[in-house]
């Protein structure tokens, strides 16, 4: 089976003037190529860090320890961070805002011609044509847009030319950033339909990050739920949403508002440790109504619940 | 004279075929004002402890509506009554009156706090114009807090030592210390995580229920509507569309709008069944 994406104790942190601060521990995650896996979890859990290290655009203050593969290649080892041949060309990156990402000062034709310039040398008009079939593969009329700057463009079309831009590389690893979550319900629907068509279309591997469960829930195949930088729970994404086994996933289940009454909100309290707070001991200590007292002074490992279920929590020793 | 009563007293919000919007600068060469609409012909009651929750895309005029009934816009036509005057009736000076008596949490905590005032003196400033001593002013503080379930020390931080959710409860205590008789949410969650929107969420309705005001929030987010709301009513290009009880209008959208928003929301997390 080829892996498109494969960490094995990957870690990431950032340096500071204290000391290094690691975003994300120790998290072996393997993303298979074809498939929509999603890294789910709320602000400071360490999923964008994660993105970064996958599509290759950590900042220069970076530390990282552990390994990462991407199509079988080595991108990480330790220290050593080799992106040379797989940025752009093998993972490429669609952010969060594209409203903020887009080069407010070139045209959606010069942002093409900017890229595949880059990246292939082709000439204003080879990256013309290419830019027009990718535009229209995302429902785009190249026609009128190719001309525009990014403000004359709605926020749902910013986001399409960005998607349409990243896959343009002909890149077969996507990075979508929380790419709906700056936009409406119904804006938030059409790219996501948007997302699934291209993956099912063109077989890339779509590595999605979000901090909506529900939205992960209906685009993606499988999923790693993460808490303050490490992997809480893996799994089939209808299979975690339907049956949380981690206390995070469950109370991050029950606390999602849903268009139902029945199901009442479970608030709970308390937030999240901060990168510098940690201890030896599981991050979910804290807040976790179900803590042994071994949670306190040892990280529970990801252990394996039977089939592609995993999931980091003593009490399924 | 401005001091006349509204002609139902039970309305905390009565607006009446009110158009507004704002004049942008448009041109490059010659400059020039052009006015651009935003509310449209919106007429809307609203009673006096009702939670009624405005819902809308980005640009359908929600924010502005809440402006009109704040007193910060004046519209172009039509009457704004809030809490049995009509606003934009009377001198701009004693405006305040009336608007006192709303308690107001903005849309972004990152960007709505003073980053050069102490928690205590962010949450105090309501009561700058009251007549309350310093001594009530402090108890009417701590009470505040205790309401929004901060410890006392928070009172000393500045805002860049909070986190998302520490800086949405001071903002609002700030809106509830003076006692308002209603309170205008403008997206309190949309900037928080999960965890932390369902604590707010919590949180406000218990602040609703206890202080018995009026609760209008604003939000795209139409599950998190419907924990903070009874009413809805549904905005689209500066028009209400629909307007019903949360429930009635979930089940038997009237407007191809309200429909498709439904719809929207549906799909784009429903393929698991999950709703």
């Amino acid at each position: 089976m080829v892996l498109a994406v494969a960490s094995k104790g990957l870690s990431v942190g950032y340096e500071e003037v204290d000391g290094v601060l690691w975003a994300v521990r120790d998290v072996s995650i393997e993303v298979k190529a074809g498939e929509t896996f999603c890294l789910a979890g709320e602000s400071g859990s360490g999923k964008s860090t994660i993105a970064g290290a996958i599509a290759g655009i950590l900042p220069p203050h970076t530390v990282t320890k552990g390994e990462l593969y991407i199509n079988g290649r080595t991108v990480i080892r330790d220290e050593t961070r080799d992106y040379e041949g797989i940025r752009g060309r093998v993972v490429t990156y669609v952010p969060q805002s594209p409203g903020a990402s887009l080069n407010p000062y070139m045209t959606i034709e010069e942002q093409f011609y900017s890229v595949l310039k880059s990246l292939y040398g082709l000439n204003k008009r080879e990256s013309k044509e290419r830019a027009k079939v990718y535009l229209q593969m995302v429902e785009l009329d190249p026609d009128s847009v190719l001309d525009d700057y990014p403000h004359e463009l709605s926020g749902g079309m910013q986001q399409r030319a960005a998607i349409a831009l990243a896959l343009s590389t002909g890149a077969r690893i996507l990075v979508a950033d929380e790419p709906t979550s700056a936009l409406d319900a119904h804006l938030r629907l059409q790219i996501v339909e948007e997302l699934s068509r291209l993956r099912r279309e063109t077989g890339v591997t779509l590595v999605f990050i979000s901090h909506d469960l529900l939205l992960a829930g209906a685009i993606c195949d499988r999923m790693a739920v993460m808490y303050a930088g490490v992997v809480a729970e893996v799994g089939g994404a209808r299979a975690i949403l339907e049956k949380p086994l981690h206390p995070y996933t469950l109370m991050l289940v029950e606390s999602t508002p849903r268009l139902d009454r029945r199901k009442q909100l479970k608030p709970f309290l308390g937030e999240p440790p901060k990168p510098g707070e940690l201890t030896n001991g599981c991050p979910f200590f804290n807040r976790c109504p179900s803590r042994l007292t071994v949670c306190a002074v040892k990280m529970p490992p990801l252990m394996s619940i039977g089939g592609e279920r995993h999931v980091a929590c003593w009490l399924y020793e | 004279m401005w001091h006349v009563g509204s002609t139902n007293d039970s309305m905390h919000v009565e607006l009446k075929k009110v158009n507004a919007g704002y004049y942008t600068i448009e041109g490059f060469k010659s400059i020039r004002r052009k006015y651009v609409q935003v509310l449209n012909e919106v007429s809307l009651r609203i009673r006096d402890g009702e939670r009624v929750a405005i819902i809308g895309e980005s640009g359908s005029g929600k924010t502005t509506l809440l402006k009109v009934m704040l007193g910060l816009l004046q519209p172009v036509s039509g009457e704004v009554w809030v809490l049995g005057q009509n606003i934009y009736n009377m001198p701009k000076r004693d405006r305040w009156r009336i608007t006192h008596k709303i308690g107001y949490v903005p849309q972004d905590p990152f960007r709505s706090l003073n980053p050069r005032l102490k928690v205590v003196d962010i949450v105090m400033e309501p009561l700058e114009r009251s007549k309350f001593s310093e001594k009530e002013r402090v108890e009417r503080v701590s009470e505040a807090f205790k309401m929004v379930q901060l410890h006392e020390s928070v009172l000393n931080y500045y805002p860049s030592q909070l986190s998302g959710g520490m800086m949405q409860r001071v903002l609002i205590a700030r809106s509830i210390v003076h006692d308002p008789e209603m309170i205008l949410l403008d997206e309190p969650t949309s900037a928080l995580d999960v965890s932390t929107q369902a604590q707010i969420i919590s949180l406000l309705n218990s602040i609703q229920e206890r202080l018995d005001c009026t609760m209008i929030t604003v939000t795209h987010d139409l599950p998190v509507a419907q924990y903070l709301a009874d009413r809805v009513v549904i905005l689209h290009k500066g028009s209400i569309v629909e307007e019903g009880g949360f429930e009635e209008v979930i089940r038997d959208p009237k407007s191809e709008h309200a429909r498709h928003i439904i719809l929207s929301y549906t799909l784009s997390v429903n393929s698991t069944n999950l709703l």
